[in-house]
This record gives structure tokens, sequence and C-alpha cells, in this order.
């Protein structure tokens, strides 16, 4: 028996890739990854191999960088800059469907916990939620504003089920959230976290930002938004990597991470099963993987990612994680053979 | 790449310019009188028709706007005007040259030269000036302190900022020495031999950076100087040469120290990497100090004809609105000098009296040439500038300006207590007249060969809201104010034309304006603003004249 | 009745006697000033812009400060390792793509020339600017005027009544006010930096229109006493600069894009970078020679395509909404548009998916005047890495833009015993995007 500590975080292993993998889906039970790429394509790559090859899928597919990857069974489903959502049999690796899907680039592809329904989030600031298996749209999701309050073209990049398959969660540049009921396609409440998209209405005259990534913890209370705070200069990723944590149904903002140490965009966040931590990765020129307590907001564990990570994909039992990103993919582990033992007494809190 | 190259590279350099003319008139003879005899023996000679001599009105403006950096006050000009003609000028000349004003006027315009082509009004540079000028301290020296001074004393340090703010650019430090203090633009000669002058060749170009080319800035901004190193260029016809340390006249600098090896040359870029990169590390020097040798190769007494005379030429253009070599950095063969005996007099003058600026601006201000008038009034065309026949009307530095403006507009009964006031109390009150300037010195152009006054000027004395709360405010304190409690508007007017013109109006302009003022009776206070602000905007104010 | 001699009426009636007084003192000034206006009242209407078209040519400088991408813009390459997520777009020009992020632009492309081959060899922001403005490399101890500051002097009247360079640059990050150099400042840019309105243009409300006038005459009535018999050019310029306060004071309204109907304005949109264009259009339409719009800042070492989403967006809807306005009312051909900055971008993407600093390979564009349309000169090779054809450098894109509105790029000024000319020596200007 194993248990997660993410006191024990490791990086077990990382190795190169050409190009930069944007997404990743993991097949249960092993090491066999499907990534993203920015050379358009798809790929496998058995991570745990002594000498992993990752291998392109052949066929004719996207024609832009891969964004976005979802995998159930034997079906993986894609989604590009160029607009297509495209069905793939991942043992075959050749698309059995392709879908234009939005006008715009697709920015995320996210899947129901139980495979059946495919999310797709792009820049024409439309979500879709597709039936998984016929390809069919089940629900066009409209709320998110085309502009910035600046009158410049917004972007829609991040979407999320909720654990229980009942929610979806989008989340666009001036940092605007909205919630939907996955069954109805209604929108269920609106979130706001505008620390995450910085205007610079004076030195540079355009802005940076937007939420990269959101989360909902494993009783889908709570949703977790990340992104990068406030930038003084905006031509770098040099602002503190964010994370807001909401009580959704509430409306109630509990905490604001910024985190000043490993800097950048925070592109995903994965919450814990048992509810005591979360996971933000992401980066600038280089990466970051951080673990917060949810309940304080303060920071456990982080490591100094060899890449700026662009996803990641948690294993099994939540023991470890494989992260893609820039030019390389990681191995990070952070297992104990026992439970995390009672906490050191607690700290006086003027210590703190 | 470049079009007519005229000349084949040769190998083969001379000194041009020799060292002084021979046959000069006695060195004991005043200088004002050689400046006159020199300057009407070409006039003579070419026959050439000269302008009258000035008034006292505008003799003492002129001699005040360039000796003390600003126009006289009310008080000045009736002290002037009513003085013995016989030896009122010399007088003042003199009175000028020993006041604080002087001091701070000469070092705004070595400033503005030494700091060209920025703009960078740098304060530490500005102090350095400040204390160099209240001791008349020789130019050649000063010329040490700004290349090669002390970095260890206070005021030399300041001084090396004309090094400090060139040291990213060696072109900029080569081509800025040679032209501010040398009179030679040799960058012409970066790329190819200069295509009009036989004089600079590429080997001058690099051998001038030659001296700069080990010169670094350090973590610290001090400037050190590496321990090894040559300058390499490539001739037009593609031949790679190493420069040698070669100044201008062809003479030539060895670096004797022994040929280092290539563990040295490591450890020496080590150091020299570390200095740039910590400041926490004593500079160490090598026993080889280009710059240093180029200061001594420069003011030896076989090479001293570039720094004299460019000096001697810098401040003649100054003090006339041209150089005895015109453009002044044009020093060389192909541009002769109008006047080279004169040039060569004052040049060795000033070498034999130790380098002292005062002296020769003294010289300069006592001769004839100098109290010539700017109007030509015959229908014949004026004579060339060369002739110095008649007088250059020189636009006002931006110091200049803005003092004057300030002087002009305070009311004038506030200067006369300074006619009999200790000089101490008169230097507390240029220097706040002096640190009010650095609020407006900005809103104007520096003069230069190409100078002109920009629109955004006009527009500026036109409806910026400084000019009318400030410079025309009709407060006690303040000429429009002063005007407004004068009953009679002739007096008022008399007040008004002495304030900034130095003079009283002519009878045309008398006229024209009482008929305004009178027209605008109901609200004179506005009228007499209108004229204060003509007055103000005219080029009479705007120009040395 | 006025006496002989006199320059005022001599009538008690105030009103009366500063009529007299400016009849005779102000009289050119306000001659001058009263046709501007006319010409102005008269170019509201496009139609009536048409009949009185002008012959002179003028530059609207789309300046992309910080350094755009050629990538995201004029040079697409889609596919490439370096070529990033968008793709490339037909446009009305044959055989002529462009990055999908410039649509309207594409559209517009009969009117646009690209040079696809600059390499201008530096990379620094302040060494590039300096070089494209100039056309050349610093020179120690001589300051080069700027191409503003060149057209100006060539294409504008010495006494223009409205401004002749007019520099605006908003953002404060690697603002660059622009440079006359050795023209003098009688060529200076006015530049606007934070208002969209010229310091010192607009009458203080403290002063009468009267007291304007006024002092303006009486200040001309000493002037001329002064300059009488004072032979000189610095005097001269002195009473240029004067001579064009009223007209470029009433040139104010040119810079007021509330005097367009809100049909034009709507066209242009709210965003500032478009309503500078506008302004600019305003100008040029006055007779302006050279205005220069700066879209500051392009310099996207982090999120590259993010950035270049939303100022591509800005730019290809500013400029396409230029050309059109410029060509209904008949001043496309006489107007020349550039973009230009100070150098393109890395091929590379680096980890923070931005591009880097890069002067070995990149593009600009001009549109309108003398310009052969739908044309493009120059290739880099399939990655970008290098100009694989027509390698061009600052000189020649100046020589080619002196050439475009008809200014011999070889003349010379002379600058002491230094004969400069206008485009580097031995530019050649690029023939083959000239019409």
């Amino acid at each position: 028996m194993t248990w997660s500590d993410p006191e024990k975080l490791k990086r077990v292993k990382d190795f190169g890739i050409s190009g930069i993998a944007f997404c990743v889906a993991r097949e249960s039970g092993s090491g066999k990854l499907f990534f993203g790429n920015s050379d358009f394509k798809v790929y496998e790559v058995d991570a745990l191999a002594e000498k992993p090859e990752p291998a392109a899928f052949e066929a004719e597919g996207h024609q832009s960088y891969v964004t976005g990857i979802v995998q159930n069974q034997t079906q993986l489903v894609s989604g590009s800059y160029d607009g297509n959502l495209i069905w793939w049999d991942s043992e075959s690796k050749k698309p059995t469907r392709t879908v234009k899907a939005h006008e715009r680039w697709i920015r995320n592809v996210t899947a129901s916990p139980d495979g059946s329904i495919v999310a797709s989030v792009a820049d024409d600031m439309v979500g879709k939620l597709w039936d998984a298996k016929s390809g069919e749209t089940m629900h066009t999701l409209k709320d998110h504003k085309e502009e910035t309050p600046d009158h410049y073209p917004s972007m829609l990049y991040a979407g999320a089920f909720s654990p229980d398959g009942k929610w979806l969660a989008t989340a666009d540049k001036v940092g605007h959230i909205a919630v939907w009921e996955v069954a109805s396609g209604k929108k269920a409440a609106e979130l706001e976290s505008p620390g995450m998209y910085t205007w610079d209405p004076r030195a540079r005259r355009h802005s940076i930002g937007g939420i990269r990534s959101v989360a909902f913890s494993h009783d889908s209370k709570l949703l977790a938004a990340g992104g990068i705070g406030k930038i003084g200069n905006i031509d770098h990723l040099g602002g503190p990597s964010r994370v807001e944590i909401f009580d959704w149904q509430k409306g109630e903002s509990l905490h604001v991470i910024e985190d000043n140490e490993l800097k950048g965009l925070v592109e995903q966040i994965e919450f814990d099963p048992s509810g005591n931590w979360l996971l933000a990765a992401g980066g600038d020129h280089g990466g970051f993987v951080s673990f917060y307590s949810v309940e304080t907001g303060k920071l456990i564990k982080q490591d100094k990612a060899p890449m700026h990570v662009h996803q990641l994909a948690m294993n099994d039992d939540s023991t470890g994680f494989f992260a893609v990103g820039h030019g390389k993919i990681a191995h990070y582990e952070f297992k104990s053979d026992h439970p995390p033992g009672p906490a050191e007494p607690p700290l006086p809190e003027d210590a703190a | 790449m470049f079009r007519a190259c005229l000349t084949v590279a040769t190998t083969f350099l001379c000194a041009q310019v020799s060292l002084y003319a021979t046959d000069l008139l006695p060195a004991d003879q005043p200088m004002e009188s050689v400046i006159d005899h020199y300057v009407d023996d070409l006039i003579k000679t070419n026959d050439v028709q000269t302008a009258s001599q000035i008034d006292e009105h505008i003799l003492i403006r002129r001699l005040t706007l360039d000796l003390a950096g600003r126009i006289p006050t009310t008080a000045e000009l009736h002290a002037f005007v009513s003085a013995d003609p016989a030896t009122r000028r010399a007088k003042l000349v003199d009175k000028l040259l020993a006041s604080p004003d002087f001091i701070d006027h000469h070092r705004n315009e070595l400033q503005v030269l030494l700091e060209y082509p920025d703009r960078r009004n740098d304060k530490d540079f500005r102090n350095y000036l400040l204390w160099a000028t209240e001791q008349n301290r020789p130019w050649n020296t000063m010329f040490r302190d700004m290349l090669a001074g002390d970095e260890n004393d206070e005021y030399q340090k300041a001084a090396l900022q004309f090094v400090r703010h060139r040291a990213k650019s060696l072109d900029d430090l080569t081509n800025d020495t040679a032209v501010l203090f040398f009179g030679v633009n040799v960058s012409c000669a970066k790329c190819h031999d200069h295509p009009l002058v036989e004089d600079w060749k590429q080997d001058h170009y690099y051998g001038m950076q030659s001296f700069f080319s080990r010169t670094f800035l350090t973590k610290k901004q001090s400037l050190g100087e590496k321990f090894y190193g040559d300058v390499k260029f490539t001739t037009t016809s593609g031949v790679e040469k190493q420069a040698q340390f070669m100044f201008l006249n062809g003479s030539v600098v060895k670096d004797d120290t022994p040929e280092l090896d290539d563990d040295s040359r490591k450890k020496y870029d080590a150091l020299v990497k570390k200095l740039q990169q910590d400041d926490k590390i004593e500079v160490s020097y090598p026993e080889f100090r280009p710059r240093e040798r180029l200061v001594e190769t420069a003011s030896h007494k076989d090479n001293d004809a570039f720094l004299a005379r460019n000096i001697v030429n810098r401040i003649w253009h100054r003090m006339t609105g041209r150089g005895i070599v015109d453009p002044p950095d044009q020093l060389h063969s192909e541009n002769s000098p109008s006047h080279p005996e004169l040039l060569d007099w004052l040049a060795r003058d000033t070498v034999e009296n130790g380098y002292d600026l005062k002296r020769l601006i003294r010289g300069i201000a006592l001769s004839r040439i100098y109290s010539r008038s700017s109007e030509w009034n015959s229908a014949a065309a004026p004579p060339s500038p060369h002739y110095f026949a008649v007088a250059i009307p020189r636009p006002l530095s931006p110091r200049q300006y803005a003092m004057s403006l300030l002087v002009a507009t305070r009311n004038p009964p506030h200067w006369e207590q300074w006619l009999t006031k200790p000089a101490e109390d008169w230097k507390k009150e240029r220097t706040n007249l002096e640190n009010a300037t650095n609020n407006w010195d900005d809103a104007f152009e520096i003069p230069g060969e190409n100078f002109q006054v920009a629109v955004d000027e006009a527009l500026f004395f036109s409806n910026n809201n400084r000019i009318d709360n400030d410079l025309l405010r009709d407060s006690g304190d303040r000429l429009v104010g002063h005007l407004k409690k004068l009953d009679d508007p002739e007096a008022a007017l008399s007040a008004a034309f002495e304030a900034v013109n130095s003079r009283q109006p002519t009878d045309d302009e008398r006229k024209a304006i009482i008929e305004y003022l009178e027209s605008r009776r109901e609200d004179s206070p506005a009228a007499i603003k209108q004229v204060v602000w003509a007055l103000l905007t005219g080029p009479e104010l705007r120009f040395n004249h | 009745m006025a006496q002989p001699g006199s320059i005022f009426c001599g009538s008690a009636d105030h009103g009366l006697s500063r009529r007299g007084f400016l009849g005779a003192a102000g009289a050119a000034t306000a001659g001058t000033f009263a046709a501007d206006m006319t010409r102005l009242d008269g170019l509201k209407n496009p139609l009536l812009a048409g009949q009185v078209k002008r012959q002179q040519k003028s530059v609207i400088l789309l300046w992309l400060a910080g350094g755009a991408s050629q990538f995201e813009t004029w040079d697409p390459k889609p596919g490439q390792s370096t070529g990033g997520p968008y793709s490339k777009i037909k446009t009305s020009a044959n055989d002529v793509h462009i990055s999908e992020l410039l649509p309207k632009m594409a559209q517009r492309m009969n009117h646009t020339a690209i040079i696809r081959s600059i390499n201008s060899k530096i990379g620094d922001h302040g060494g590039g600017a300096s070089l494209m403005e100039t056309g050349r490399v610093k020179d120690p101890g001589l300051i080069y005027p700027d191409i503003g500051a060149i057209a100006a002097r060539e294409l504008g009247r010495a006494d223009s009544q409205v401004p002749d360079y007019v520099s605006m640059y908003t953002s404060t990050e690697g603002r660059r006010k622009g440079t006359s150099g050795f023209l003098g400042a009688r060529y200076a840019p006015m530049f606007l930096s934070d208002k969209q309105i010229p310091d010192n243009m607009r009458r203080l409300e403290a002063i009468s229109d009267v007291d304007h006038k006024d002092r303006a005459a009486l200040r001309d009535l000493l002037s001329k006493r002064f300059t009488k018999a004072r032979h000189s050019e610095k005097i001269n310029s002195h009473t240029t600069a004067y001579s064009r306060v009223h007209g470029l004071m009433s040139s104010e309204k040119l810079f007021d894009i509330e005097q367009e109907p809100e049909s034009v304005r709507a066209k242009y949109g709210p965003r500032q970078f478009a309503q500078q264009c506008l302004i600019a259009r305003r100008l040029v339409e006055a007779g302006t020679p050279f205005v220069k719009v700066a879209r500051a800042w392009w310099d996207s070492h982090g999120q590259n395509f993010e950035t270049h989403r939303e100022l591509c967006a800005d730019l290809d809807h500013a400029m396409s909404t230029l050309l059109d306005d410029l060509e209904e009312r008949g001043l496309l051909e006489n107007t020349l548009v550039v973009t230009l900055g100070e150098f393109g971008r890395t091929p590379k993407i680096n980890a923070s998916l931005g591009r880097d600093h890069f002067a070995n390979a990149w593009s600009c564009s001009l549109s309108g005047c003398g310009v052969r349309g739908g044309s493009f000169y120059g290739k880099t090779e399939p990655e970008g890495n290098t100009v694989a054809d027509g390698e061009v450098g600052a000189a020649e894109v100046f020589a080619t833009i002196l050439e475009a509105l008809g200014i011999d790029h070889e003349k010379e000024y002379m600058i002491g015993s230094r004969p400069i000319p206008l485009s580097d020596f031995g530019a050649k200007p690029i023939k083959e995007v000239l019409a």
C-alpha cells in the first residue's frame, strides 16, 4: 500500500522530445502517454520505458498546434488551433472522425469522468459539449465575452468537469469563470478572478494572463482556477503564479495563492482525492510543480521543473504524475509507504 | 559600400598641420590689438566694408550676455551708460570676468560643448566644471582631468564623466574626443580614408581609437583599462591592419609592456570580467595606460597645436558666432583658417600663458571687431562672414535665454540693491537664479551649426500657462506688476524696453505702442502684458546681436 | 481717421482700433490663417477633398515599436517548427499569403507591397530603432535626421501652417520622439506622448483671442525693426516659427476626431491606435507630409502568440480602415503607408512561448503612393532563419520609401565638408515593389 505525500515529491526522470507538448492523456494502469505537439501531431510514448521513444501518429491529422487530448479506452479525442476535433483509434493510430468544432483556435479539450462526454473550449468564446461516441454536439455554451474590456479579442482557455460529472467549468482571459450544468447546458454559476488578467495601459498597451486552468475538488464543492497574477513587464512571464480557490456554489473566494518563488502561468491544477492538497504546474522560461494545502492555501512543497509544464497526467492512485511541456516530459512521484503521519504540533499563530 | 574612394591607403603619413606659423606679431603686444591687426589686415587687403561700432546699450548687453550669461539689469545699464566712456568698457569686462556670473556662464558653455551631442545635464560633471571654472583651472589640466583624471580625487572623478558616458561606445569616445579637444572630425576615416581631406587616414581614426580601446567600465562605474589588446581594422583594399597608438599628427606611442603569454592573458581577462561583474573588488591598473599617454602626447610641446588651436577656435566661435576655422570641428588642411596667423598667435599666447581661457576671452571682448554692429544697412550685399566685418547675431543658449527672461521680468528696482551690496550676497542671488533656469532650459534648442528656432518654442510662449503665470505675473515683484503701478504709459514703456532690450524705444515704436496702450486704456494691465510678451518673444531678446 | 504713418486707426472705438491695428500689422498672418481654414472646411466633405486632390505626397508610418513578428504578419511559415500555431491566408493579391491574424489586410493586399528579406543585423531596441528610422548606422559626431524630418523637409513647405512632422507615441516603453538631427529644429516632430492634442496648441482660456492677435501684431512690429538690417537664417527661423503659430493653432482641430462624422469614427472604432490613424488621415488630408503613429509594444519575449493575437487585430483593423478611408478620399495614391519597426522576431519559439529580437530576416510593408500593390520582394528560407533571396538592409528600405515618394534618394545635404546623401552611400531602391 502506498499513500501520497507531497513532502516526498521527487523527479524520477525526464527526457527530451522535439517541439512543445501542450497536452497529455495517460492510458490507465500504465505509463503509456498520448500527447499533442507543436508539430501538429499526436504522439504515443511509453514514459516508463528505459529509453522512451515517442512515436507520431503519421496519418493526416491536425493543421496546427495540438492543444487538447483525452482518452476513453481505445478512443482518443484531440483538439487543435485548427478548430477541429479529431477522434482517433489509439491502436491503429488513424482518425475515425474529424469535426469542425470551432471557428477559432481550440485551447482545451477535456472529458467527463465516465468518458461519455467531451468538452472543448476555443477562442470563438464558446464551450461545446460533445457526445464522445457519436461526435454530436450536445450543448453550445455561450457566456464568455468576445472582447476584453479594452476591446481586444478575448480568449477562452480552460475547461474542466467536476468529478461527479454534473458540472463543467469554463474560464477565460479576463478572469471570468462560468459553471455549467452538464445535463441541461444551462449556466449554474459565475465567478470572477480579475487578478488573472493584466492590462497594461501605459507602458506596453496590451494584455497578458488569463485563467489557464480550472479544476474541481473531488467532492465537487471547490473550484480552483490557475493563471498568473499582476505583471509589471507583461512581455515576460515574470509574475506570480496564481491560484484562486472558490466555494463555487456560495460564490465565495477562499484563497488567493500567489507564488513569487517559482513564477509564471499555472497551466494545470489537480486536486488530491482526499481533499488535502492541490497540485499546480506551469512555468515561465522554466517550470514548476507546486503543492498547496487546500485548507490553508500554504505551500507544502515545490520543485523547479526541468521545463515549462503545459499539462500533466496523474497516475491511478495519485502518487505520481507525468508532466509534458517545452521540449521535455518529466515523471514525478510523491509516494510514501505509510500514511502521512500525524502532523508536527502546529506552530503558534505568530510564528507563521 | 562607399562611393568614390579617392586614394589608396598609404602607410606614409605626415604631419599636415605644422606647429605654428613664424613671423607672428610679438607675444607681448596686447591681445586685442593683435586681433584687430590681423582681422583688419584681411579686410583692407580685400577692400571690404565694415559695419559701424555698436552703441553703449548694445555693448553692455553683448558683453553681459557673453561674460555673465544674461542680459544686464536696468540698474547695471544705467550705471554703465553714465560711466566714463574712456574706461567703462575695460572696467566692465574685468568686473564681469571676476563675477560669479562668469563662473556659472563659462561652466554652462563648457558643459554644452563637452556633453555634445547629448544633453545630459550631468550633475557631477556640472559640479566639476564649476569647480574648475572657479579657480580658472588651465584648459590643458582640465583636458587631463576629463580624459585621464585620478578617480580618487573627488573632482577629477567627476571630470571623468566625459569618458564614462561614452565608455560603452568606442566610436563615440574616439570621435567626440577628436572633435571636442582637437577640432578634428575623423569619423569619415573610420570606413575609408577621408574622401575630401588628405590628412585623415584610417590609420588616424584607428590610431586615435587605440588610446580608448582598452577602456572599460567596471561594475562600480569606475574606469578600468585592460592589460593588453590592439585595434585591428580592414582597409578599403581588404587588408587587415593593426592600428598603432597614433596621434593626429602621426606621433606614435609604443606599448613597451613585454608580450604576454596565454596564461597571463587569461588571468587578465578573468580579472577584467570580474571587475565588470563584481562591485566589491578594487580596480588595478596596468603599467601602460593608453588614455594617459594620449593626454601626454597631445599636451606635449611638439604636438600641442591641436589642443591649443581648438580651444582658441572654440572660444572665438563662442564670442563671435563663427570660428577662425569654421565649422570648428573641421580643423584640417582642406579647410583653412580665415586668419591663420591670428589663430596661431592666439594659440601660442594661450600655451605660453598656461591655457588661461579668461585671458583669451578678455582679449576678444576688448577688440574692436567684437564691438561691430550686426546691422548691415548698405544696399550692397553684406560681406562674407569670414571677414568678421559685421557681427553675427547669435541665438542665446537655453540657459542664457532662460536667465535673461528671469532677469527681464523681475521688478526693475529690485536690481538696484546689488550695485552696492557685498559681492557675497550677489553670489547667492546669482546661484538662485541659476537654479531657477533649470526649470526652463529644456524649452529651448541648443544653438549649433544648423540652429533653428523650433515652432515648439513659439507655441510654448504663445500658449503655455507658465508664461502667463510666471513671466507675465502682475505681482509687485515682477516687471508687469511694476509697470502697472506706473501711471504714465511713456514711463512704463521706457521701463519695459530697458528691462528687456536694454534700450529706450525708438520714436516709431513709442508712438505705435502708446497708441495701442491708449486704445486699451479700459484694460491697461492686459495691454501691458501683451507689450511685455511681444518684447520677451521678440528676436531682439532671443539673439545676442 | 487713421493718421498717416500710424499702424493704429486712432479711433476711440477699441474694436475698430484693433481691426485697424491688425489690418496693418497682422495682415499676412491673418490671411494665411483664413486660407487654411477654408481648406480645412472644404476637406470635411470627402467629395470635395477628391476635387482638390493634392499633388502633395505624404507618409503615414505605422511604427510597430518593440519589433513585430514577421511570422505572425507578413511572412507566415505554417507547418514549420518555427511557424507557430497560426495559418496563412490567401489575399487579394495573387501569390501573396499573409498570416491569418491579418484577415482584413488580406483583402487589401492589392494596395500593398511586402519586403520579406530585410537583414538589418542590429538586434537591440535603441540601435535597431535608430537604424531603421534613419536608414543608416549611427555615425559618431553626426546626428542624422530621421525619415520624418527628411519627408518634412523634402515634401513640406517652409512656412507650412499645418504641422509637417507629427509623431505619436503614447506608450511609455521604448518611447522615441524622433529627431531632425542636422536638418535643425524646424523639422523636429511635433510630439504627442500622453495626449491626443500636442502641447501648447490650444489657446489658454485666460488670454482672449483679441489679446492673442494684438500681441502677435505687436511682436511683428518689434521684430520687423530688428530684422530689417540683420541678415541671418537663424533669425529668420525665429520669425518663421512665430508666423506658424496661428496656423498651427487653427490646426488643433485636426487632432480632434470628434470633428469627424459618427459614421467615420465608428469605422475606426474605440481603440487608440485606430483613432490615432484617423488623426493621421486628418493631418495628411490637410497637408501634413509626415505622420508617425507608433503602436507599442510588440516585444513578445513571452506569449508571442497571445500578444500578436491582440496587436495584429489592432494593426489589421487600423491599417485596413485607414487604407479604405484614404482610398475613398482619393488620397491613397499620394499617401504612402508604411509598417516598420526596429526588427523582427526569432524563428525559435522560447520556453515562455515567446519570440526574441531578430534582425537577420524580417519584413515590412509599403502601401499606396508609388507602390506596386500586390507585390512582394525577397524570400526567407523555409524556417525563416536567414534571407534566401534578395537581401536588403535598412538603407535599401529607406531608399525605397524615398523613391516611392518621388524624392531623389541620392540627393545630398552638405554638412561641413561632408556630402551626406539622403539614403546611405550606395543604397539602391527596391524597384520591384515600386510602381
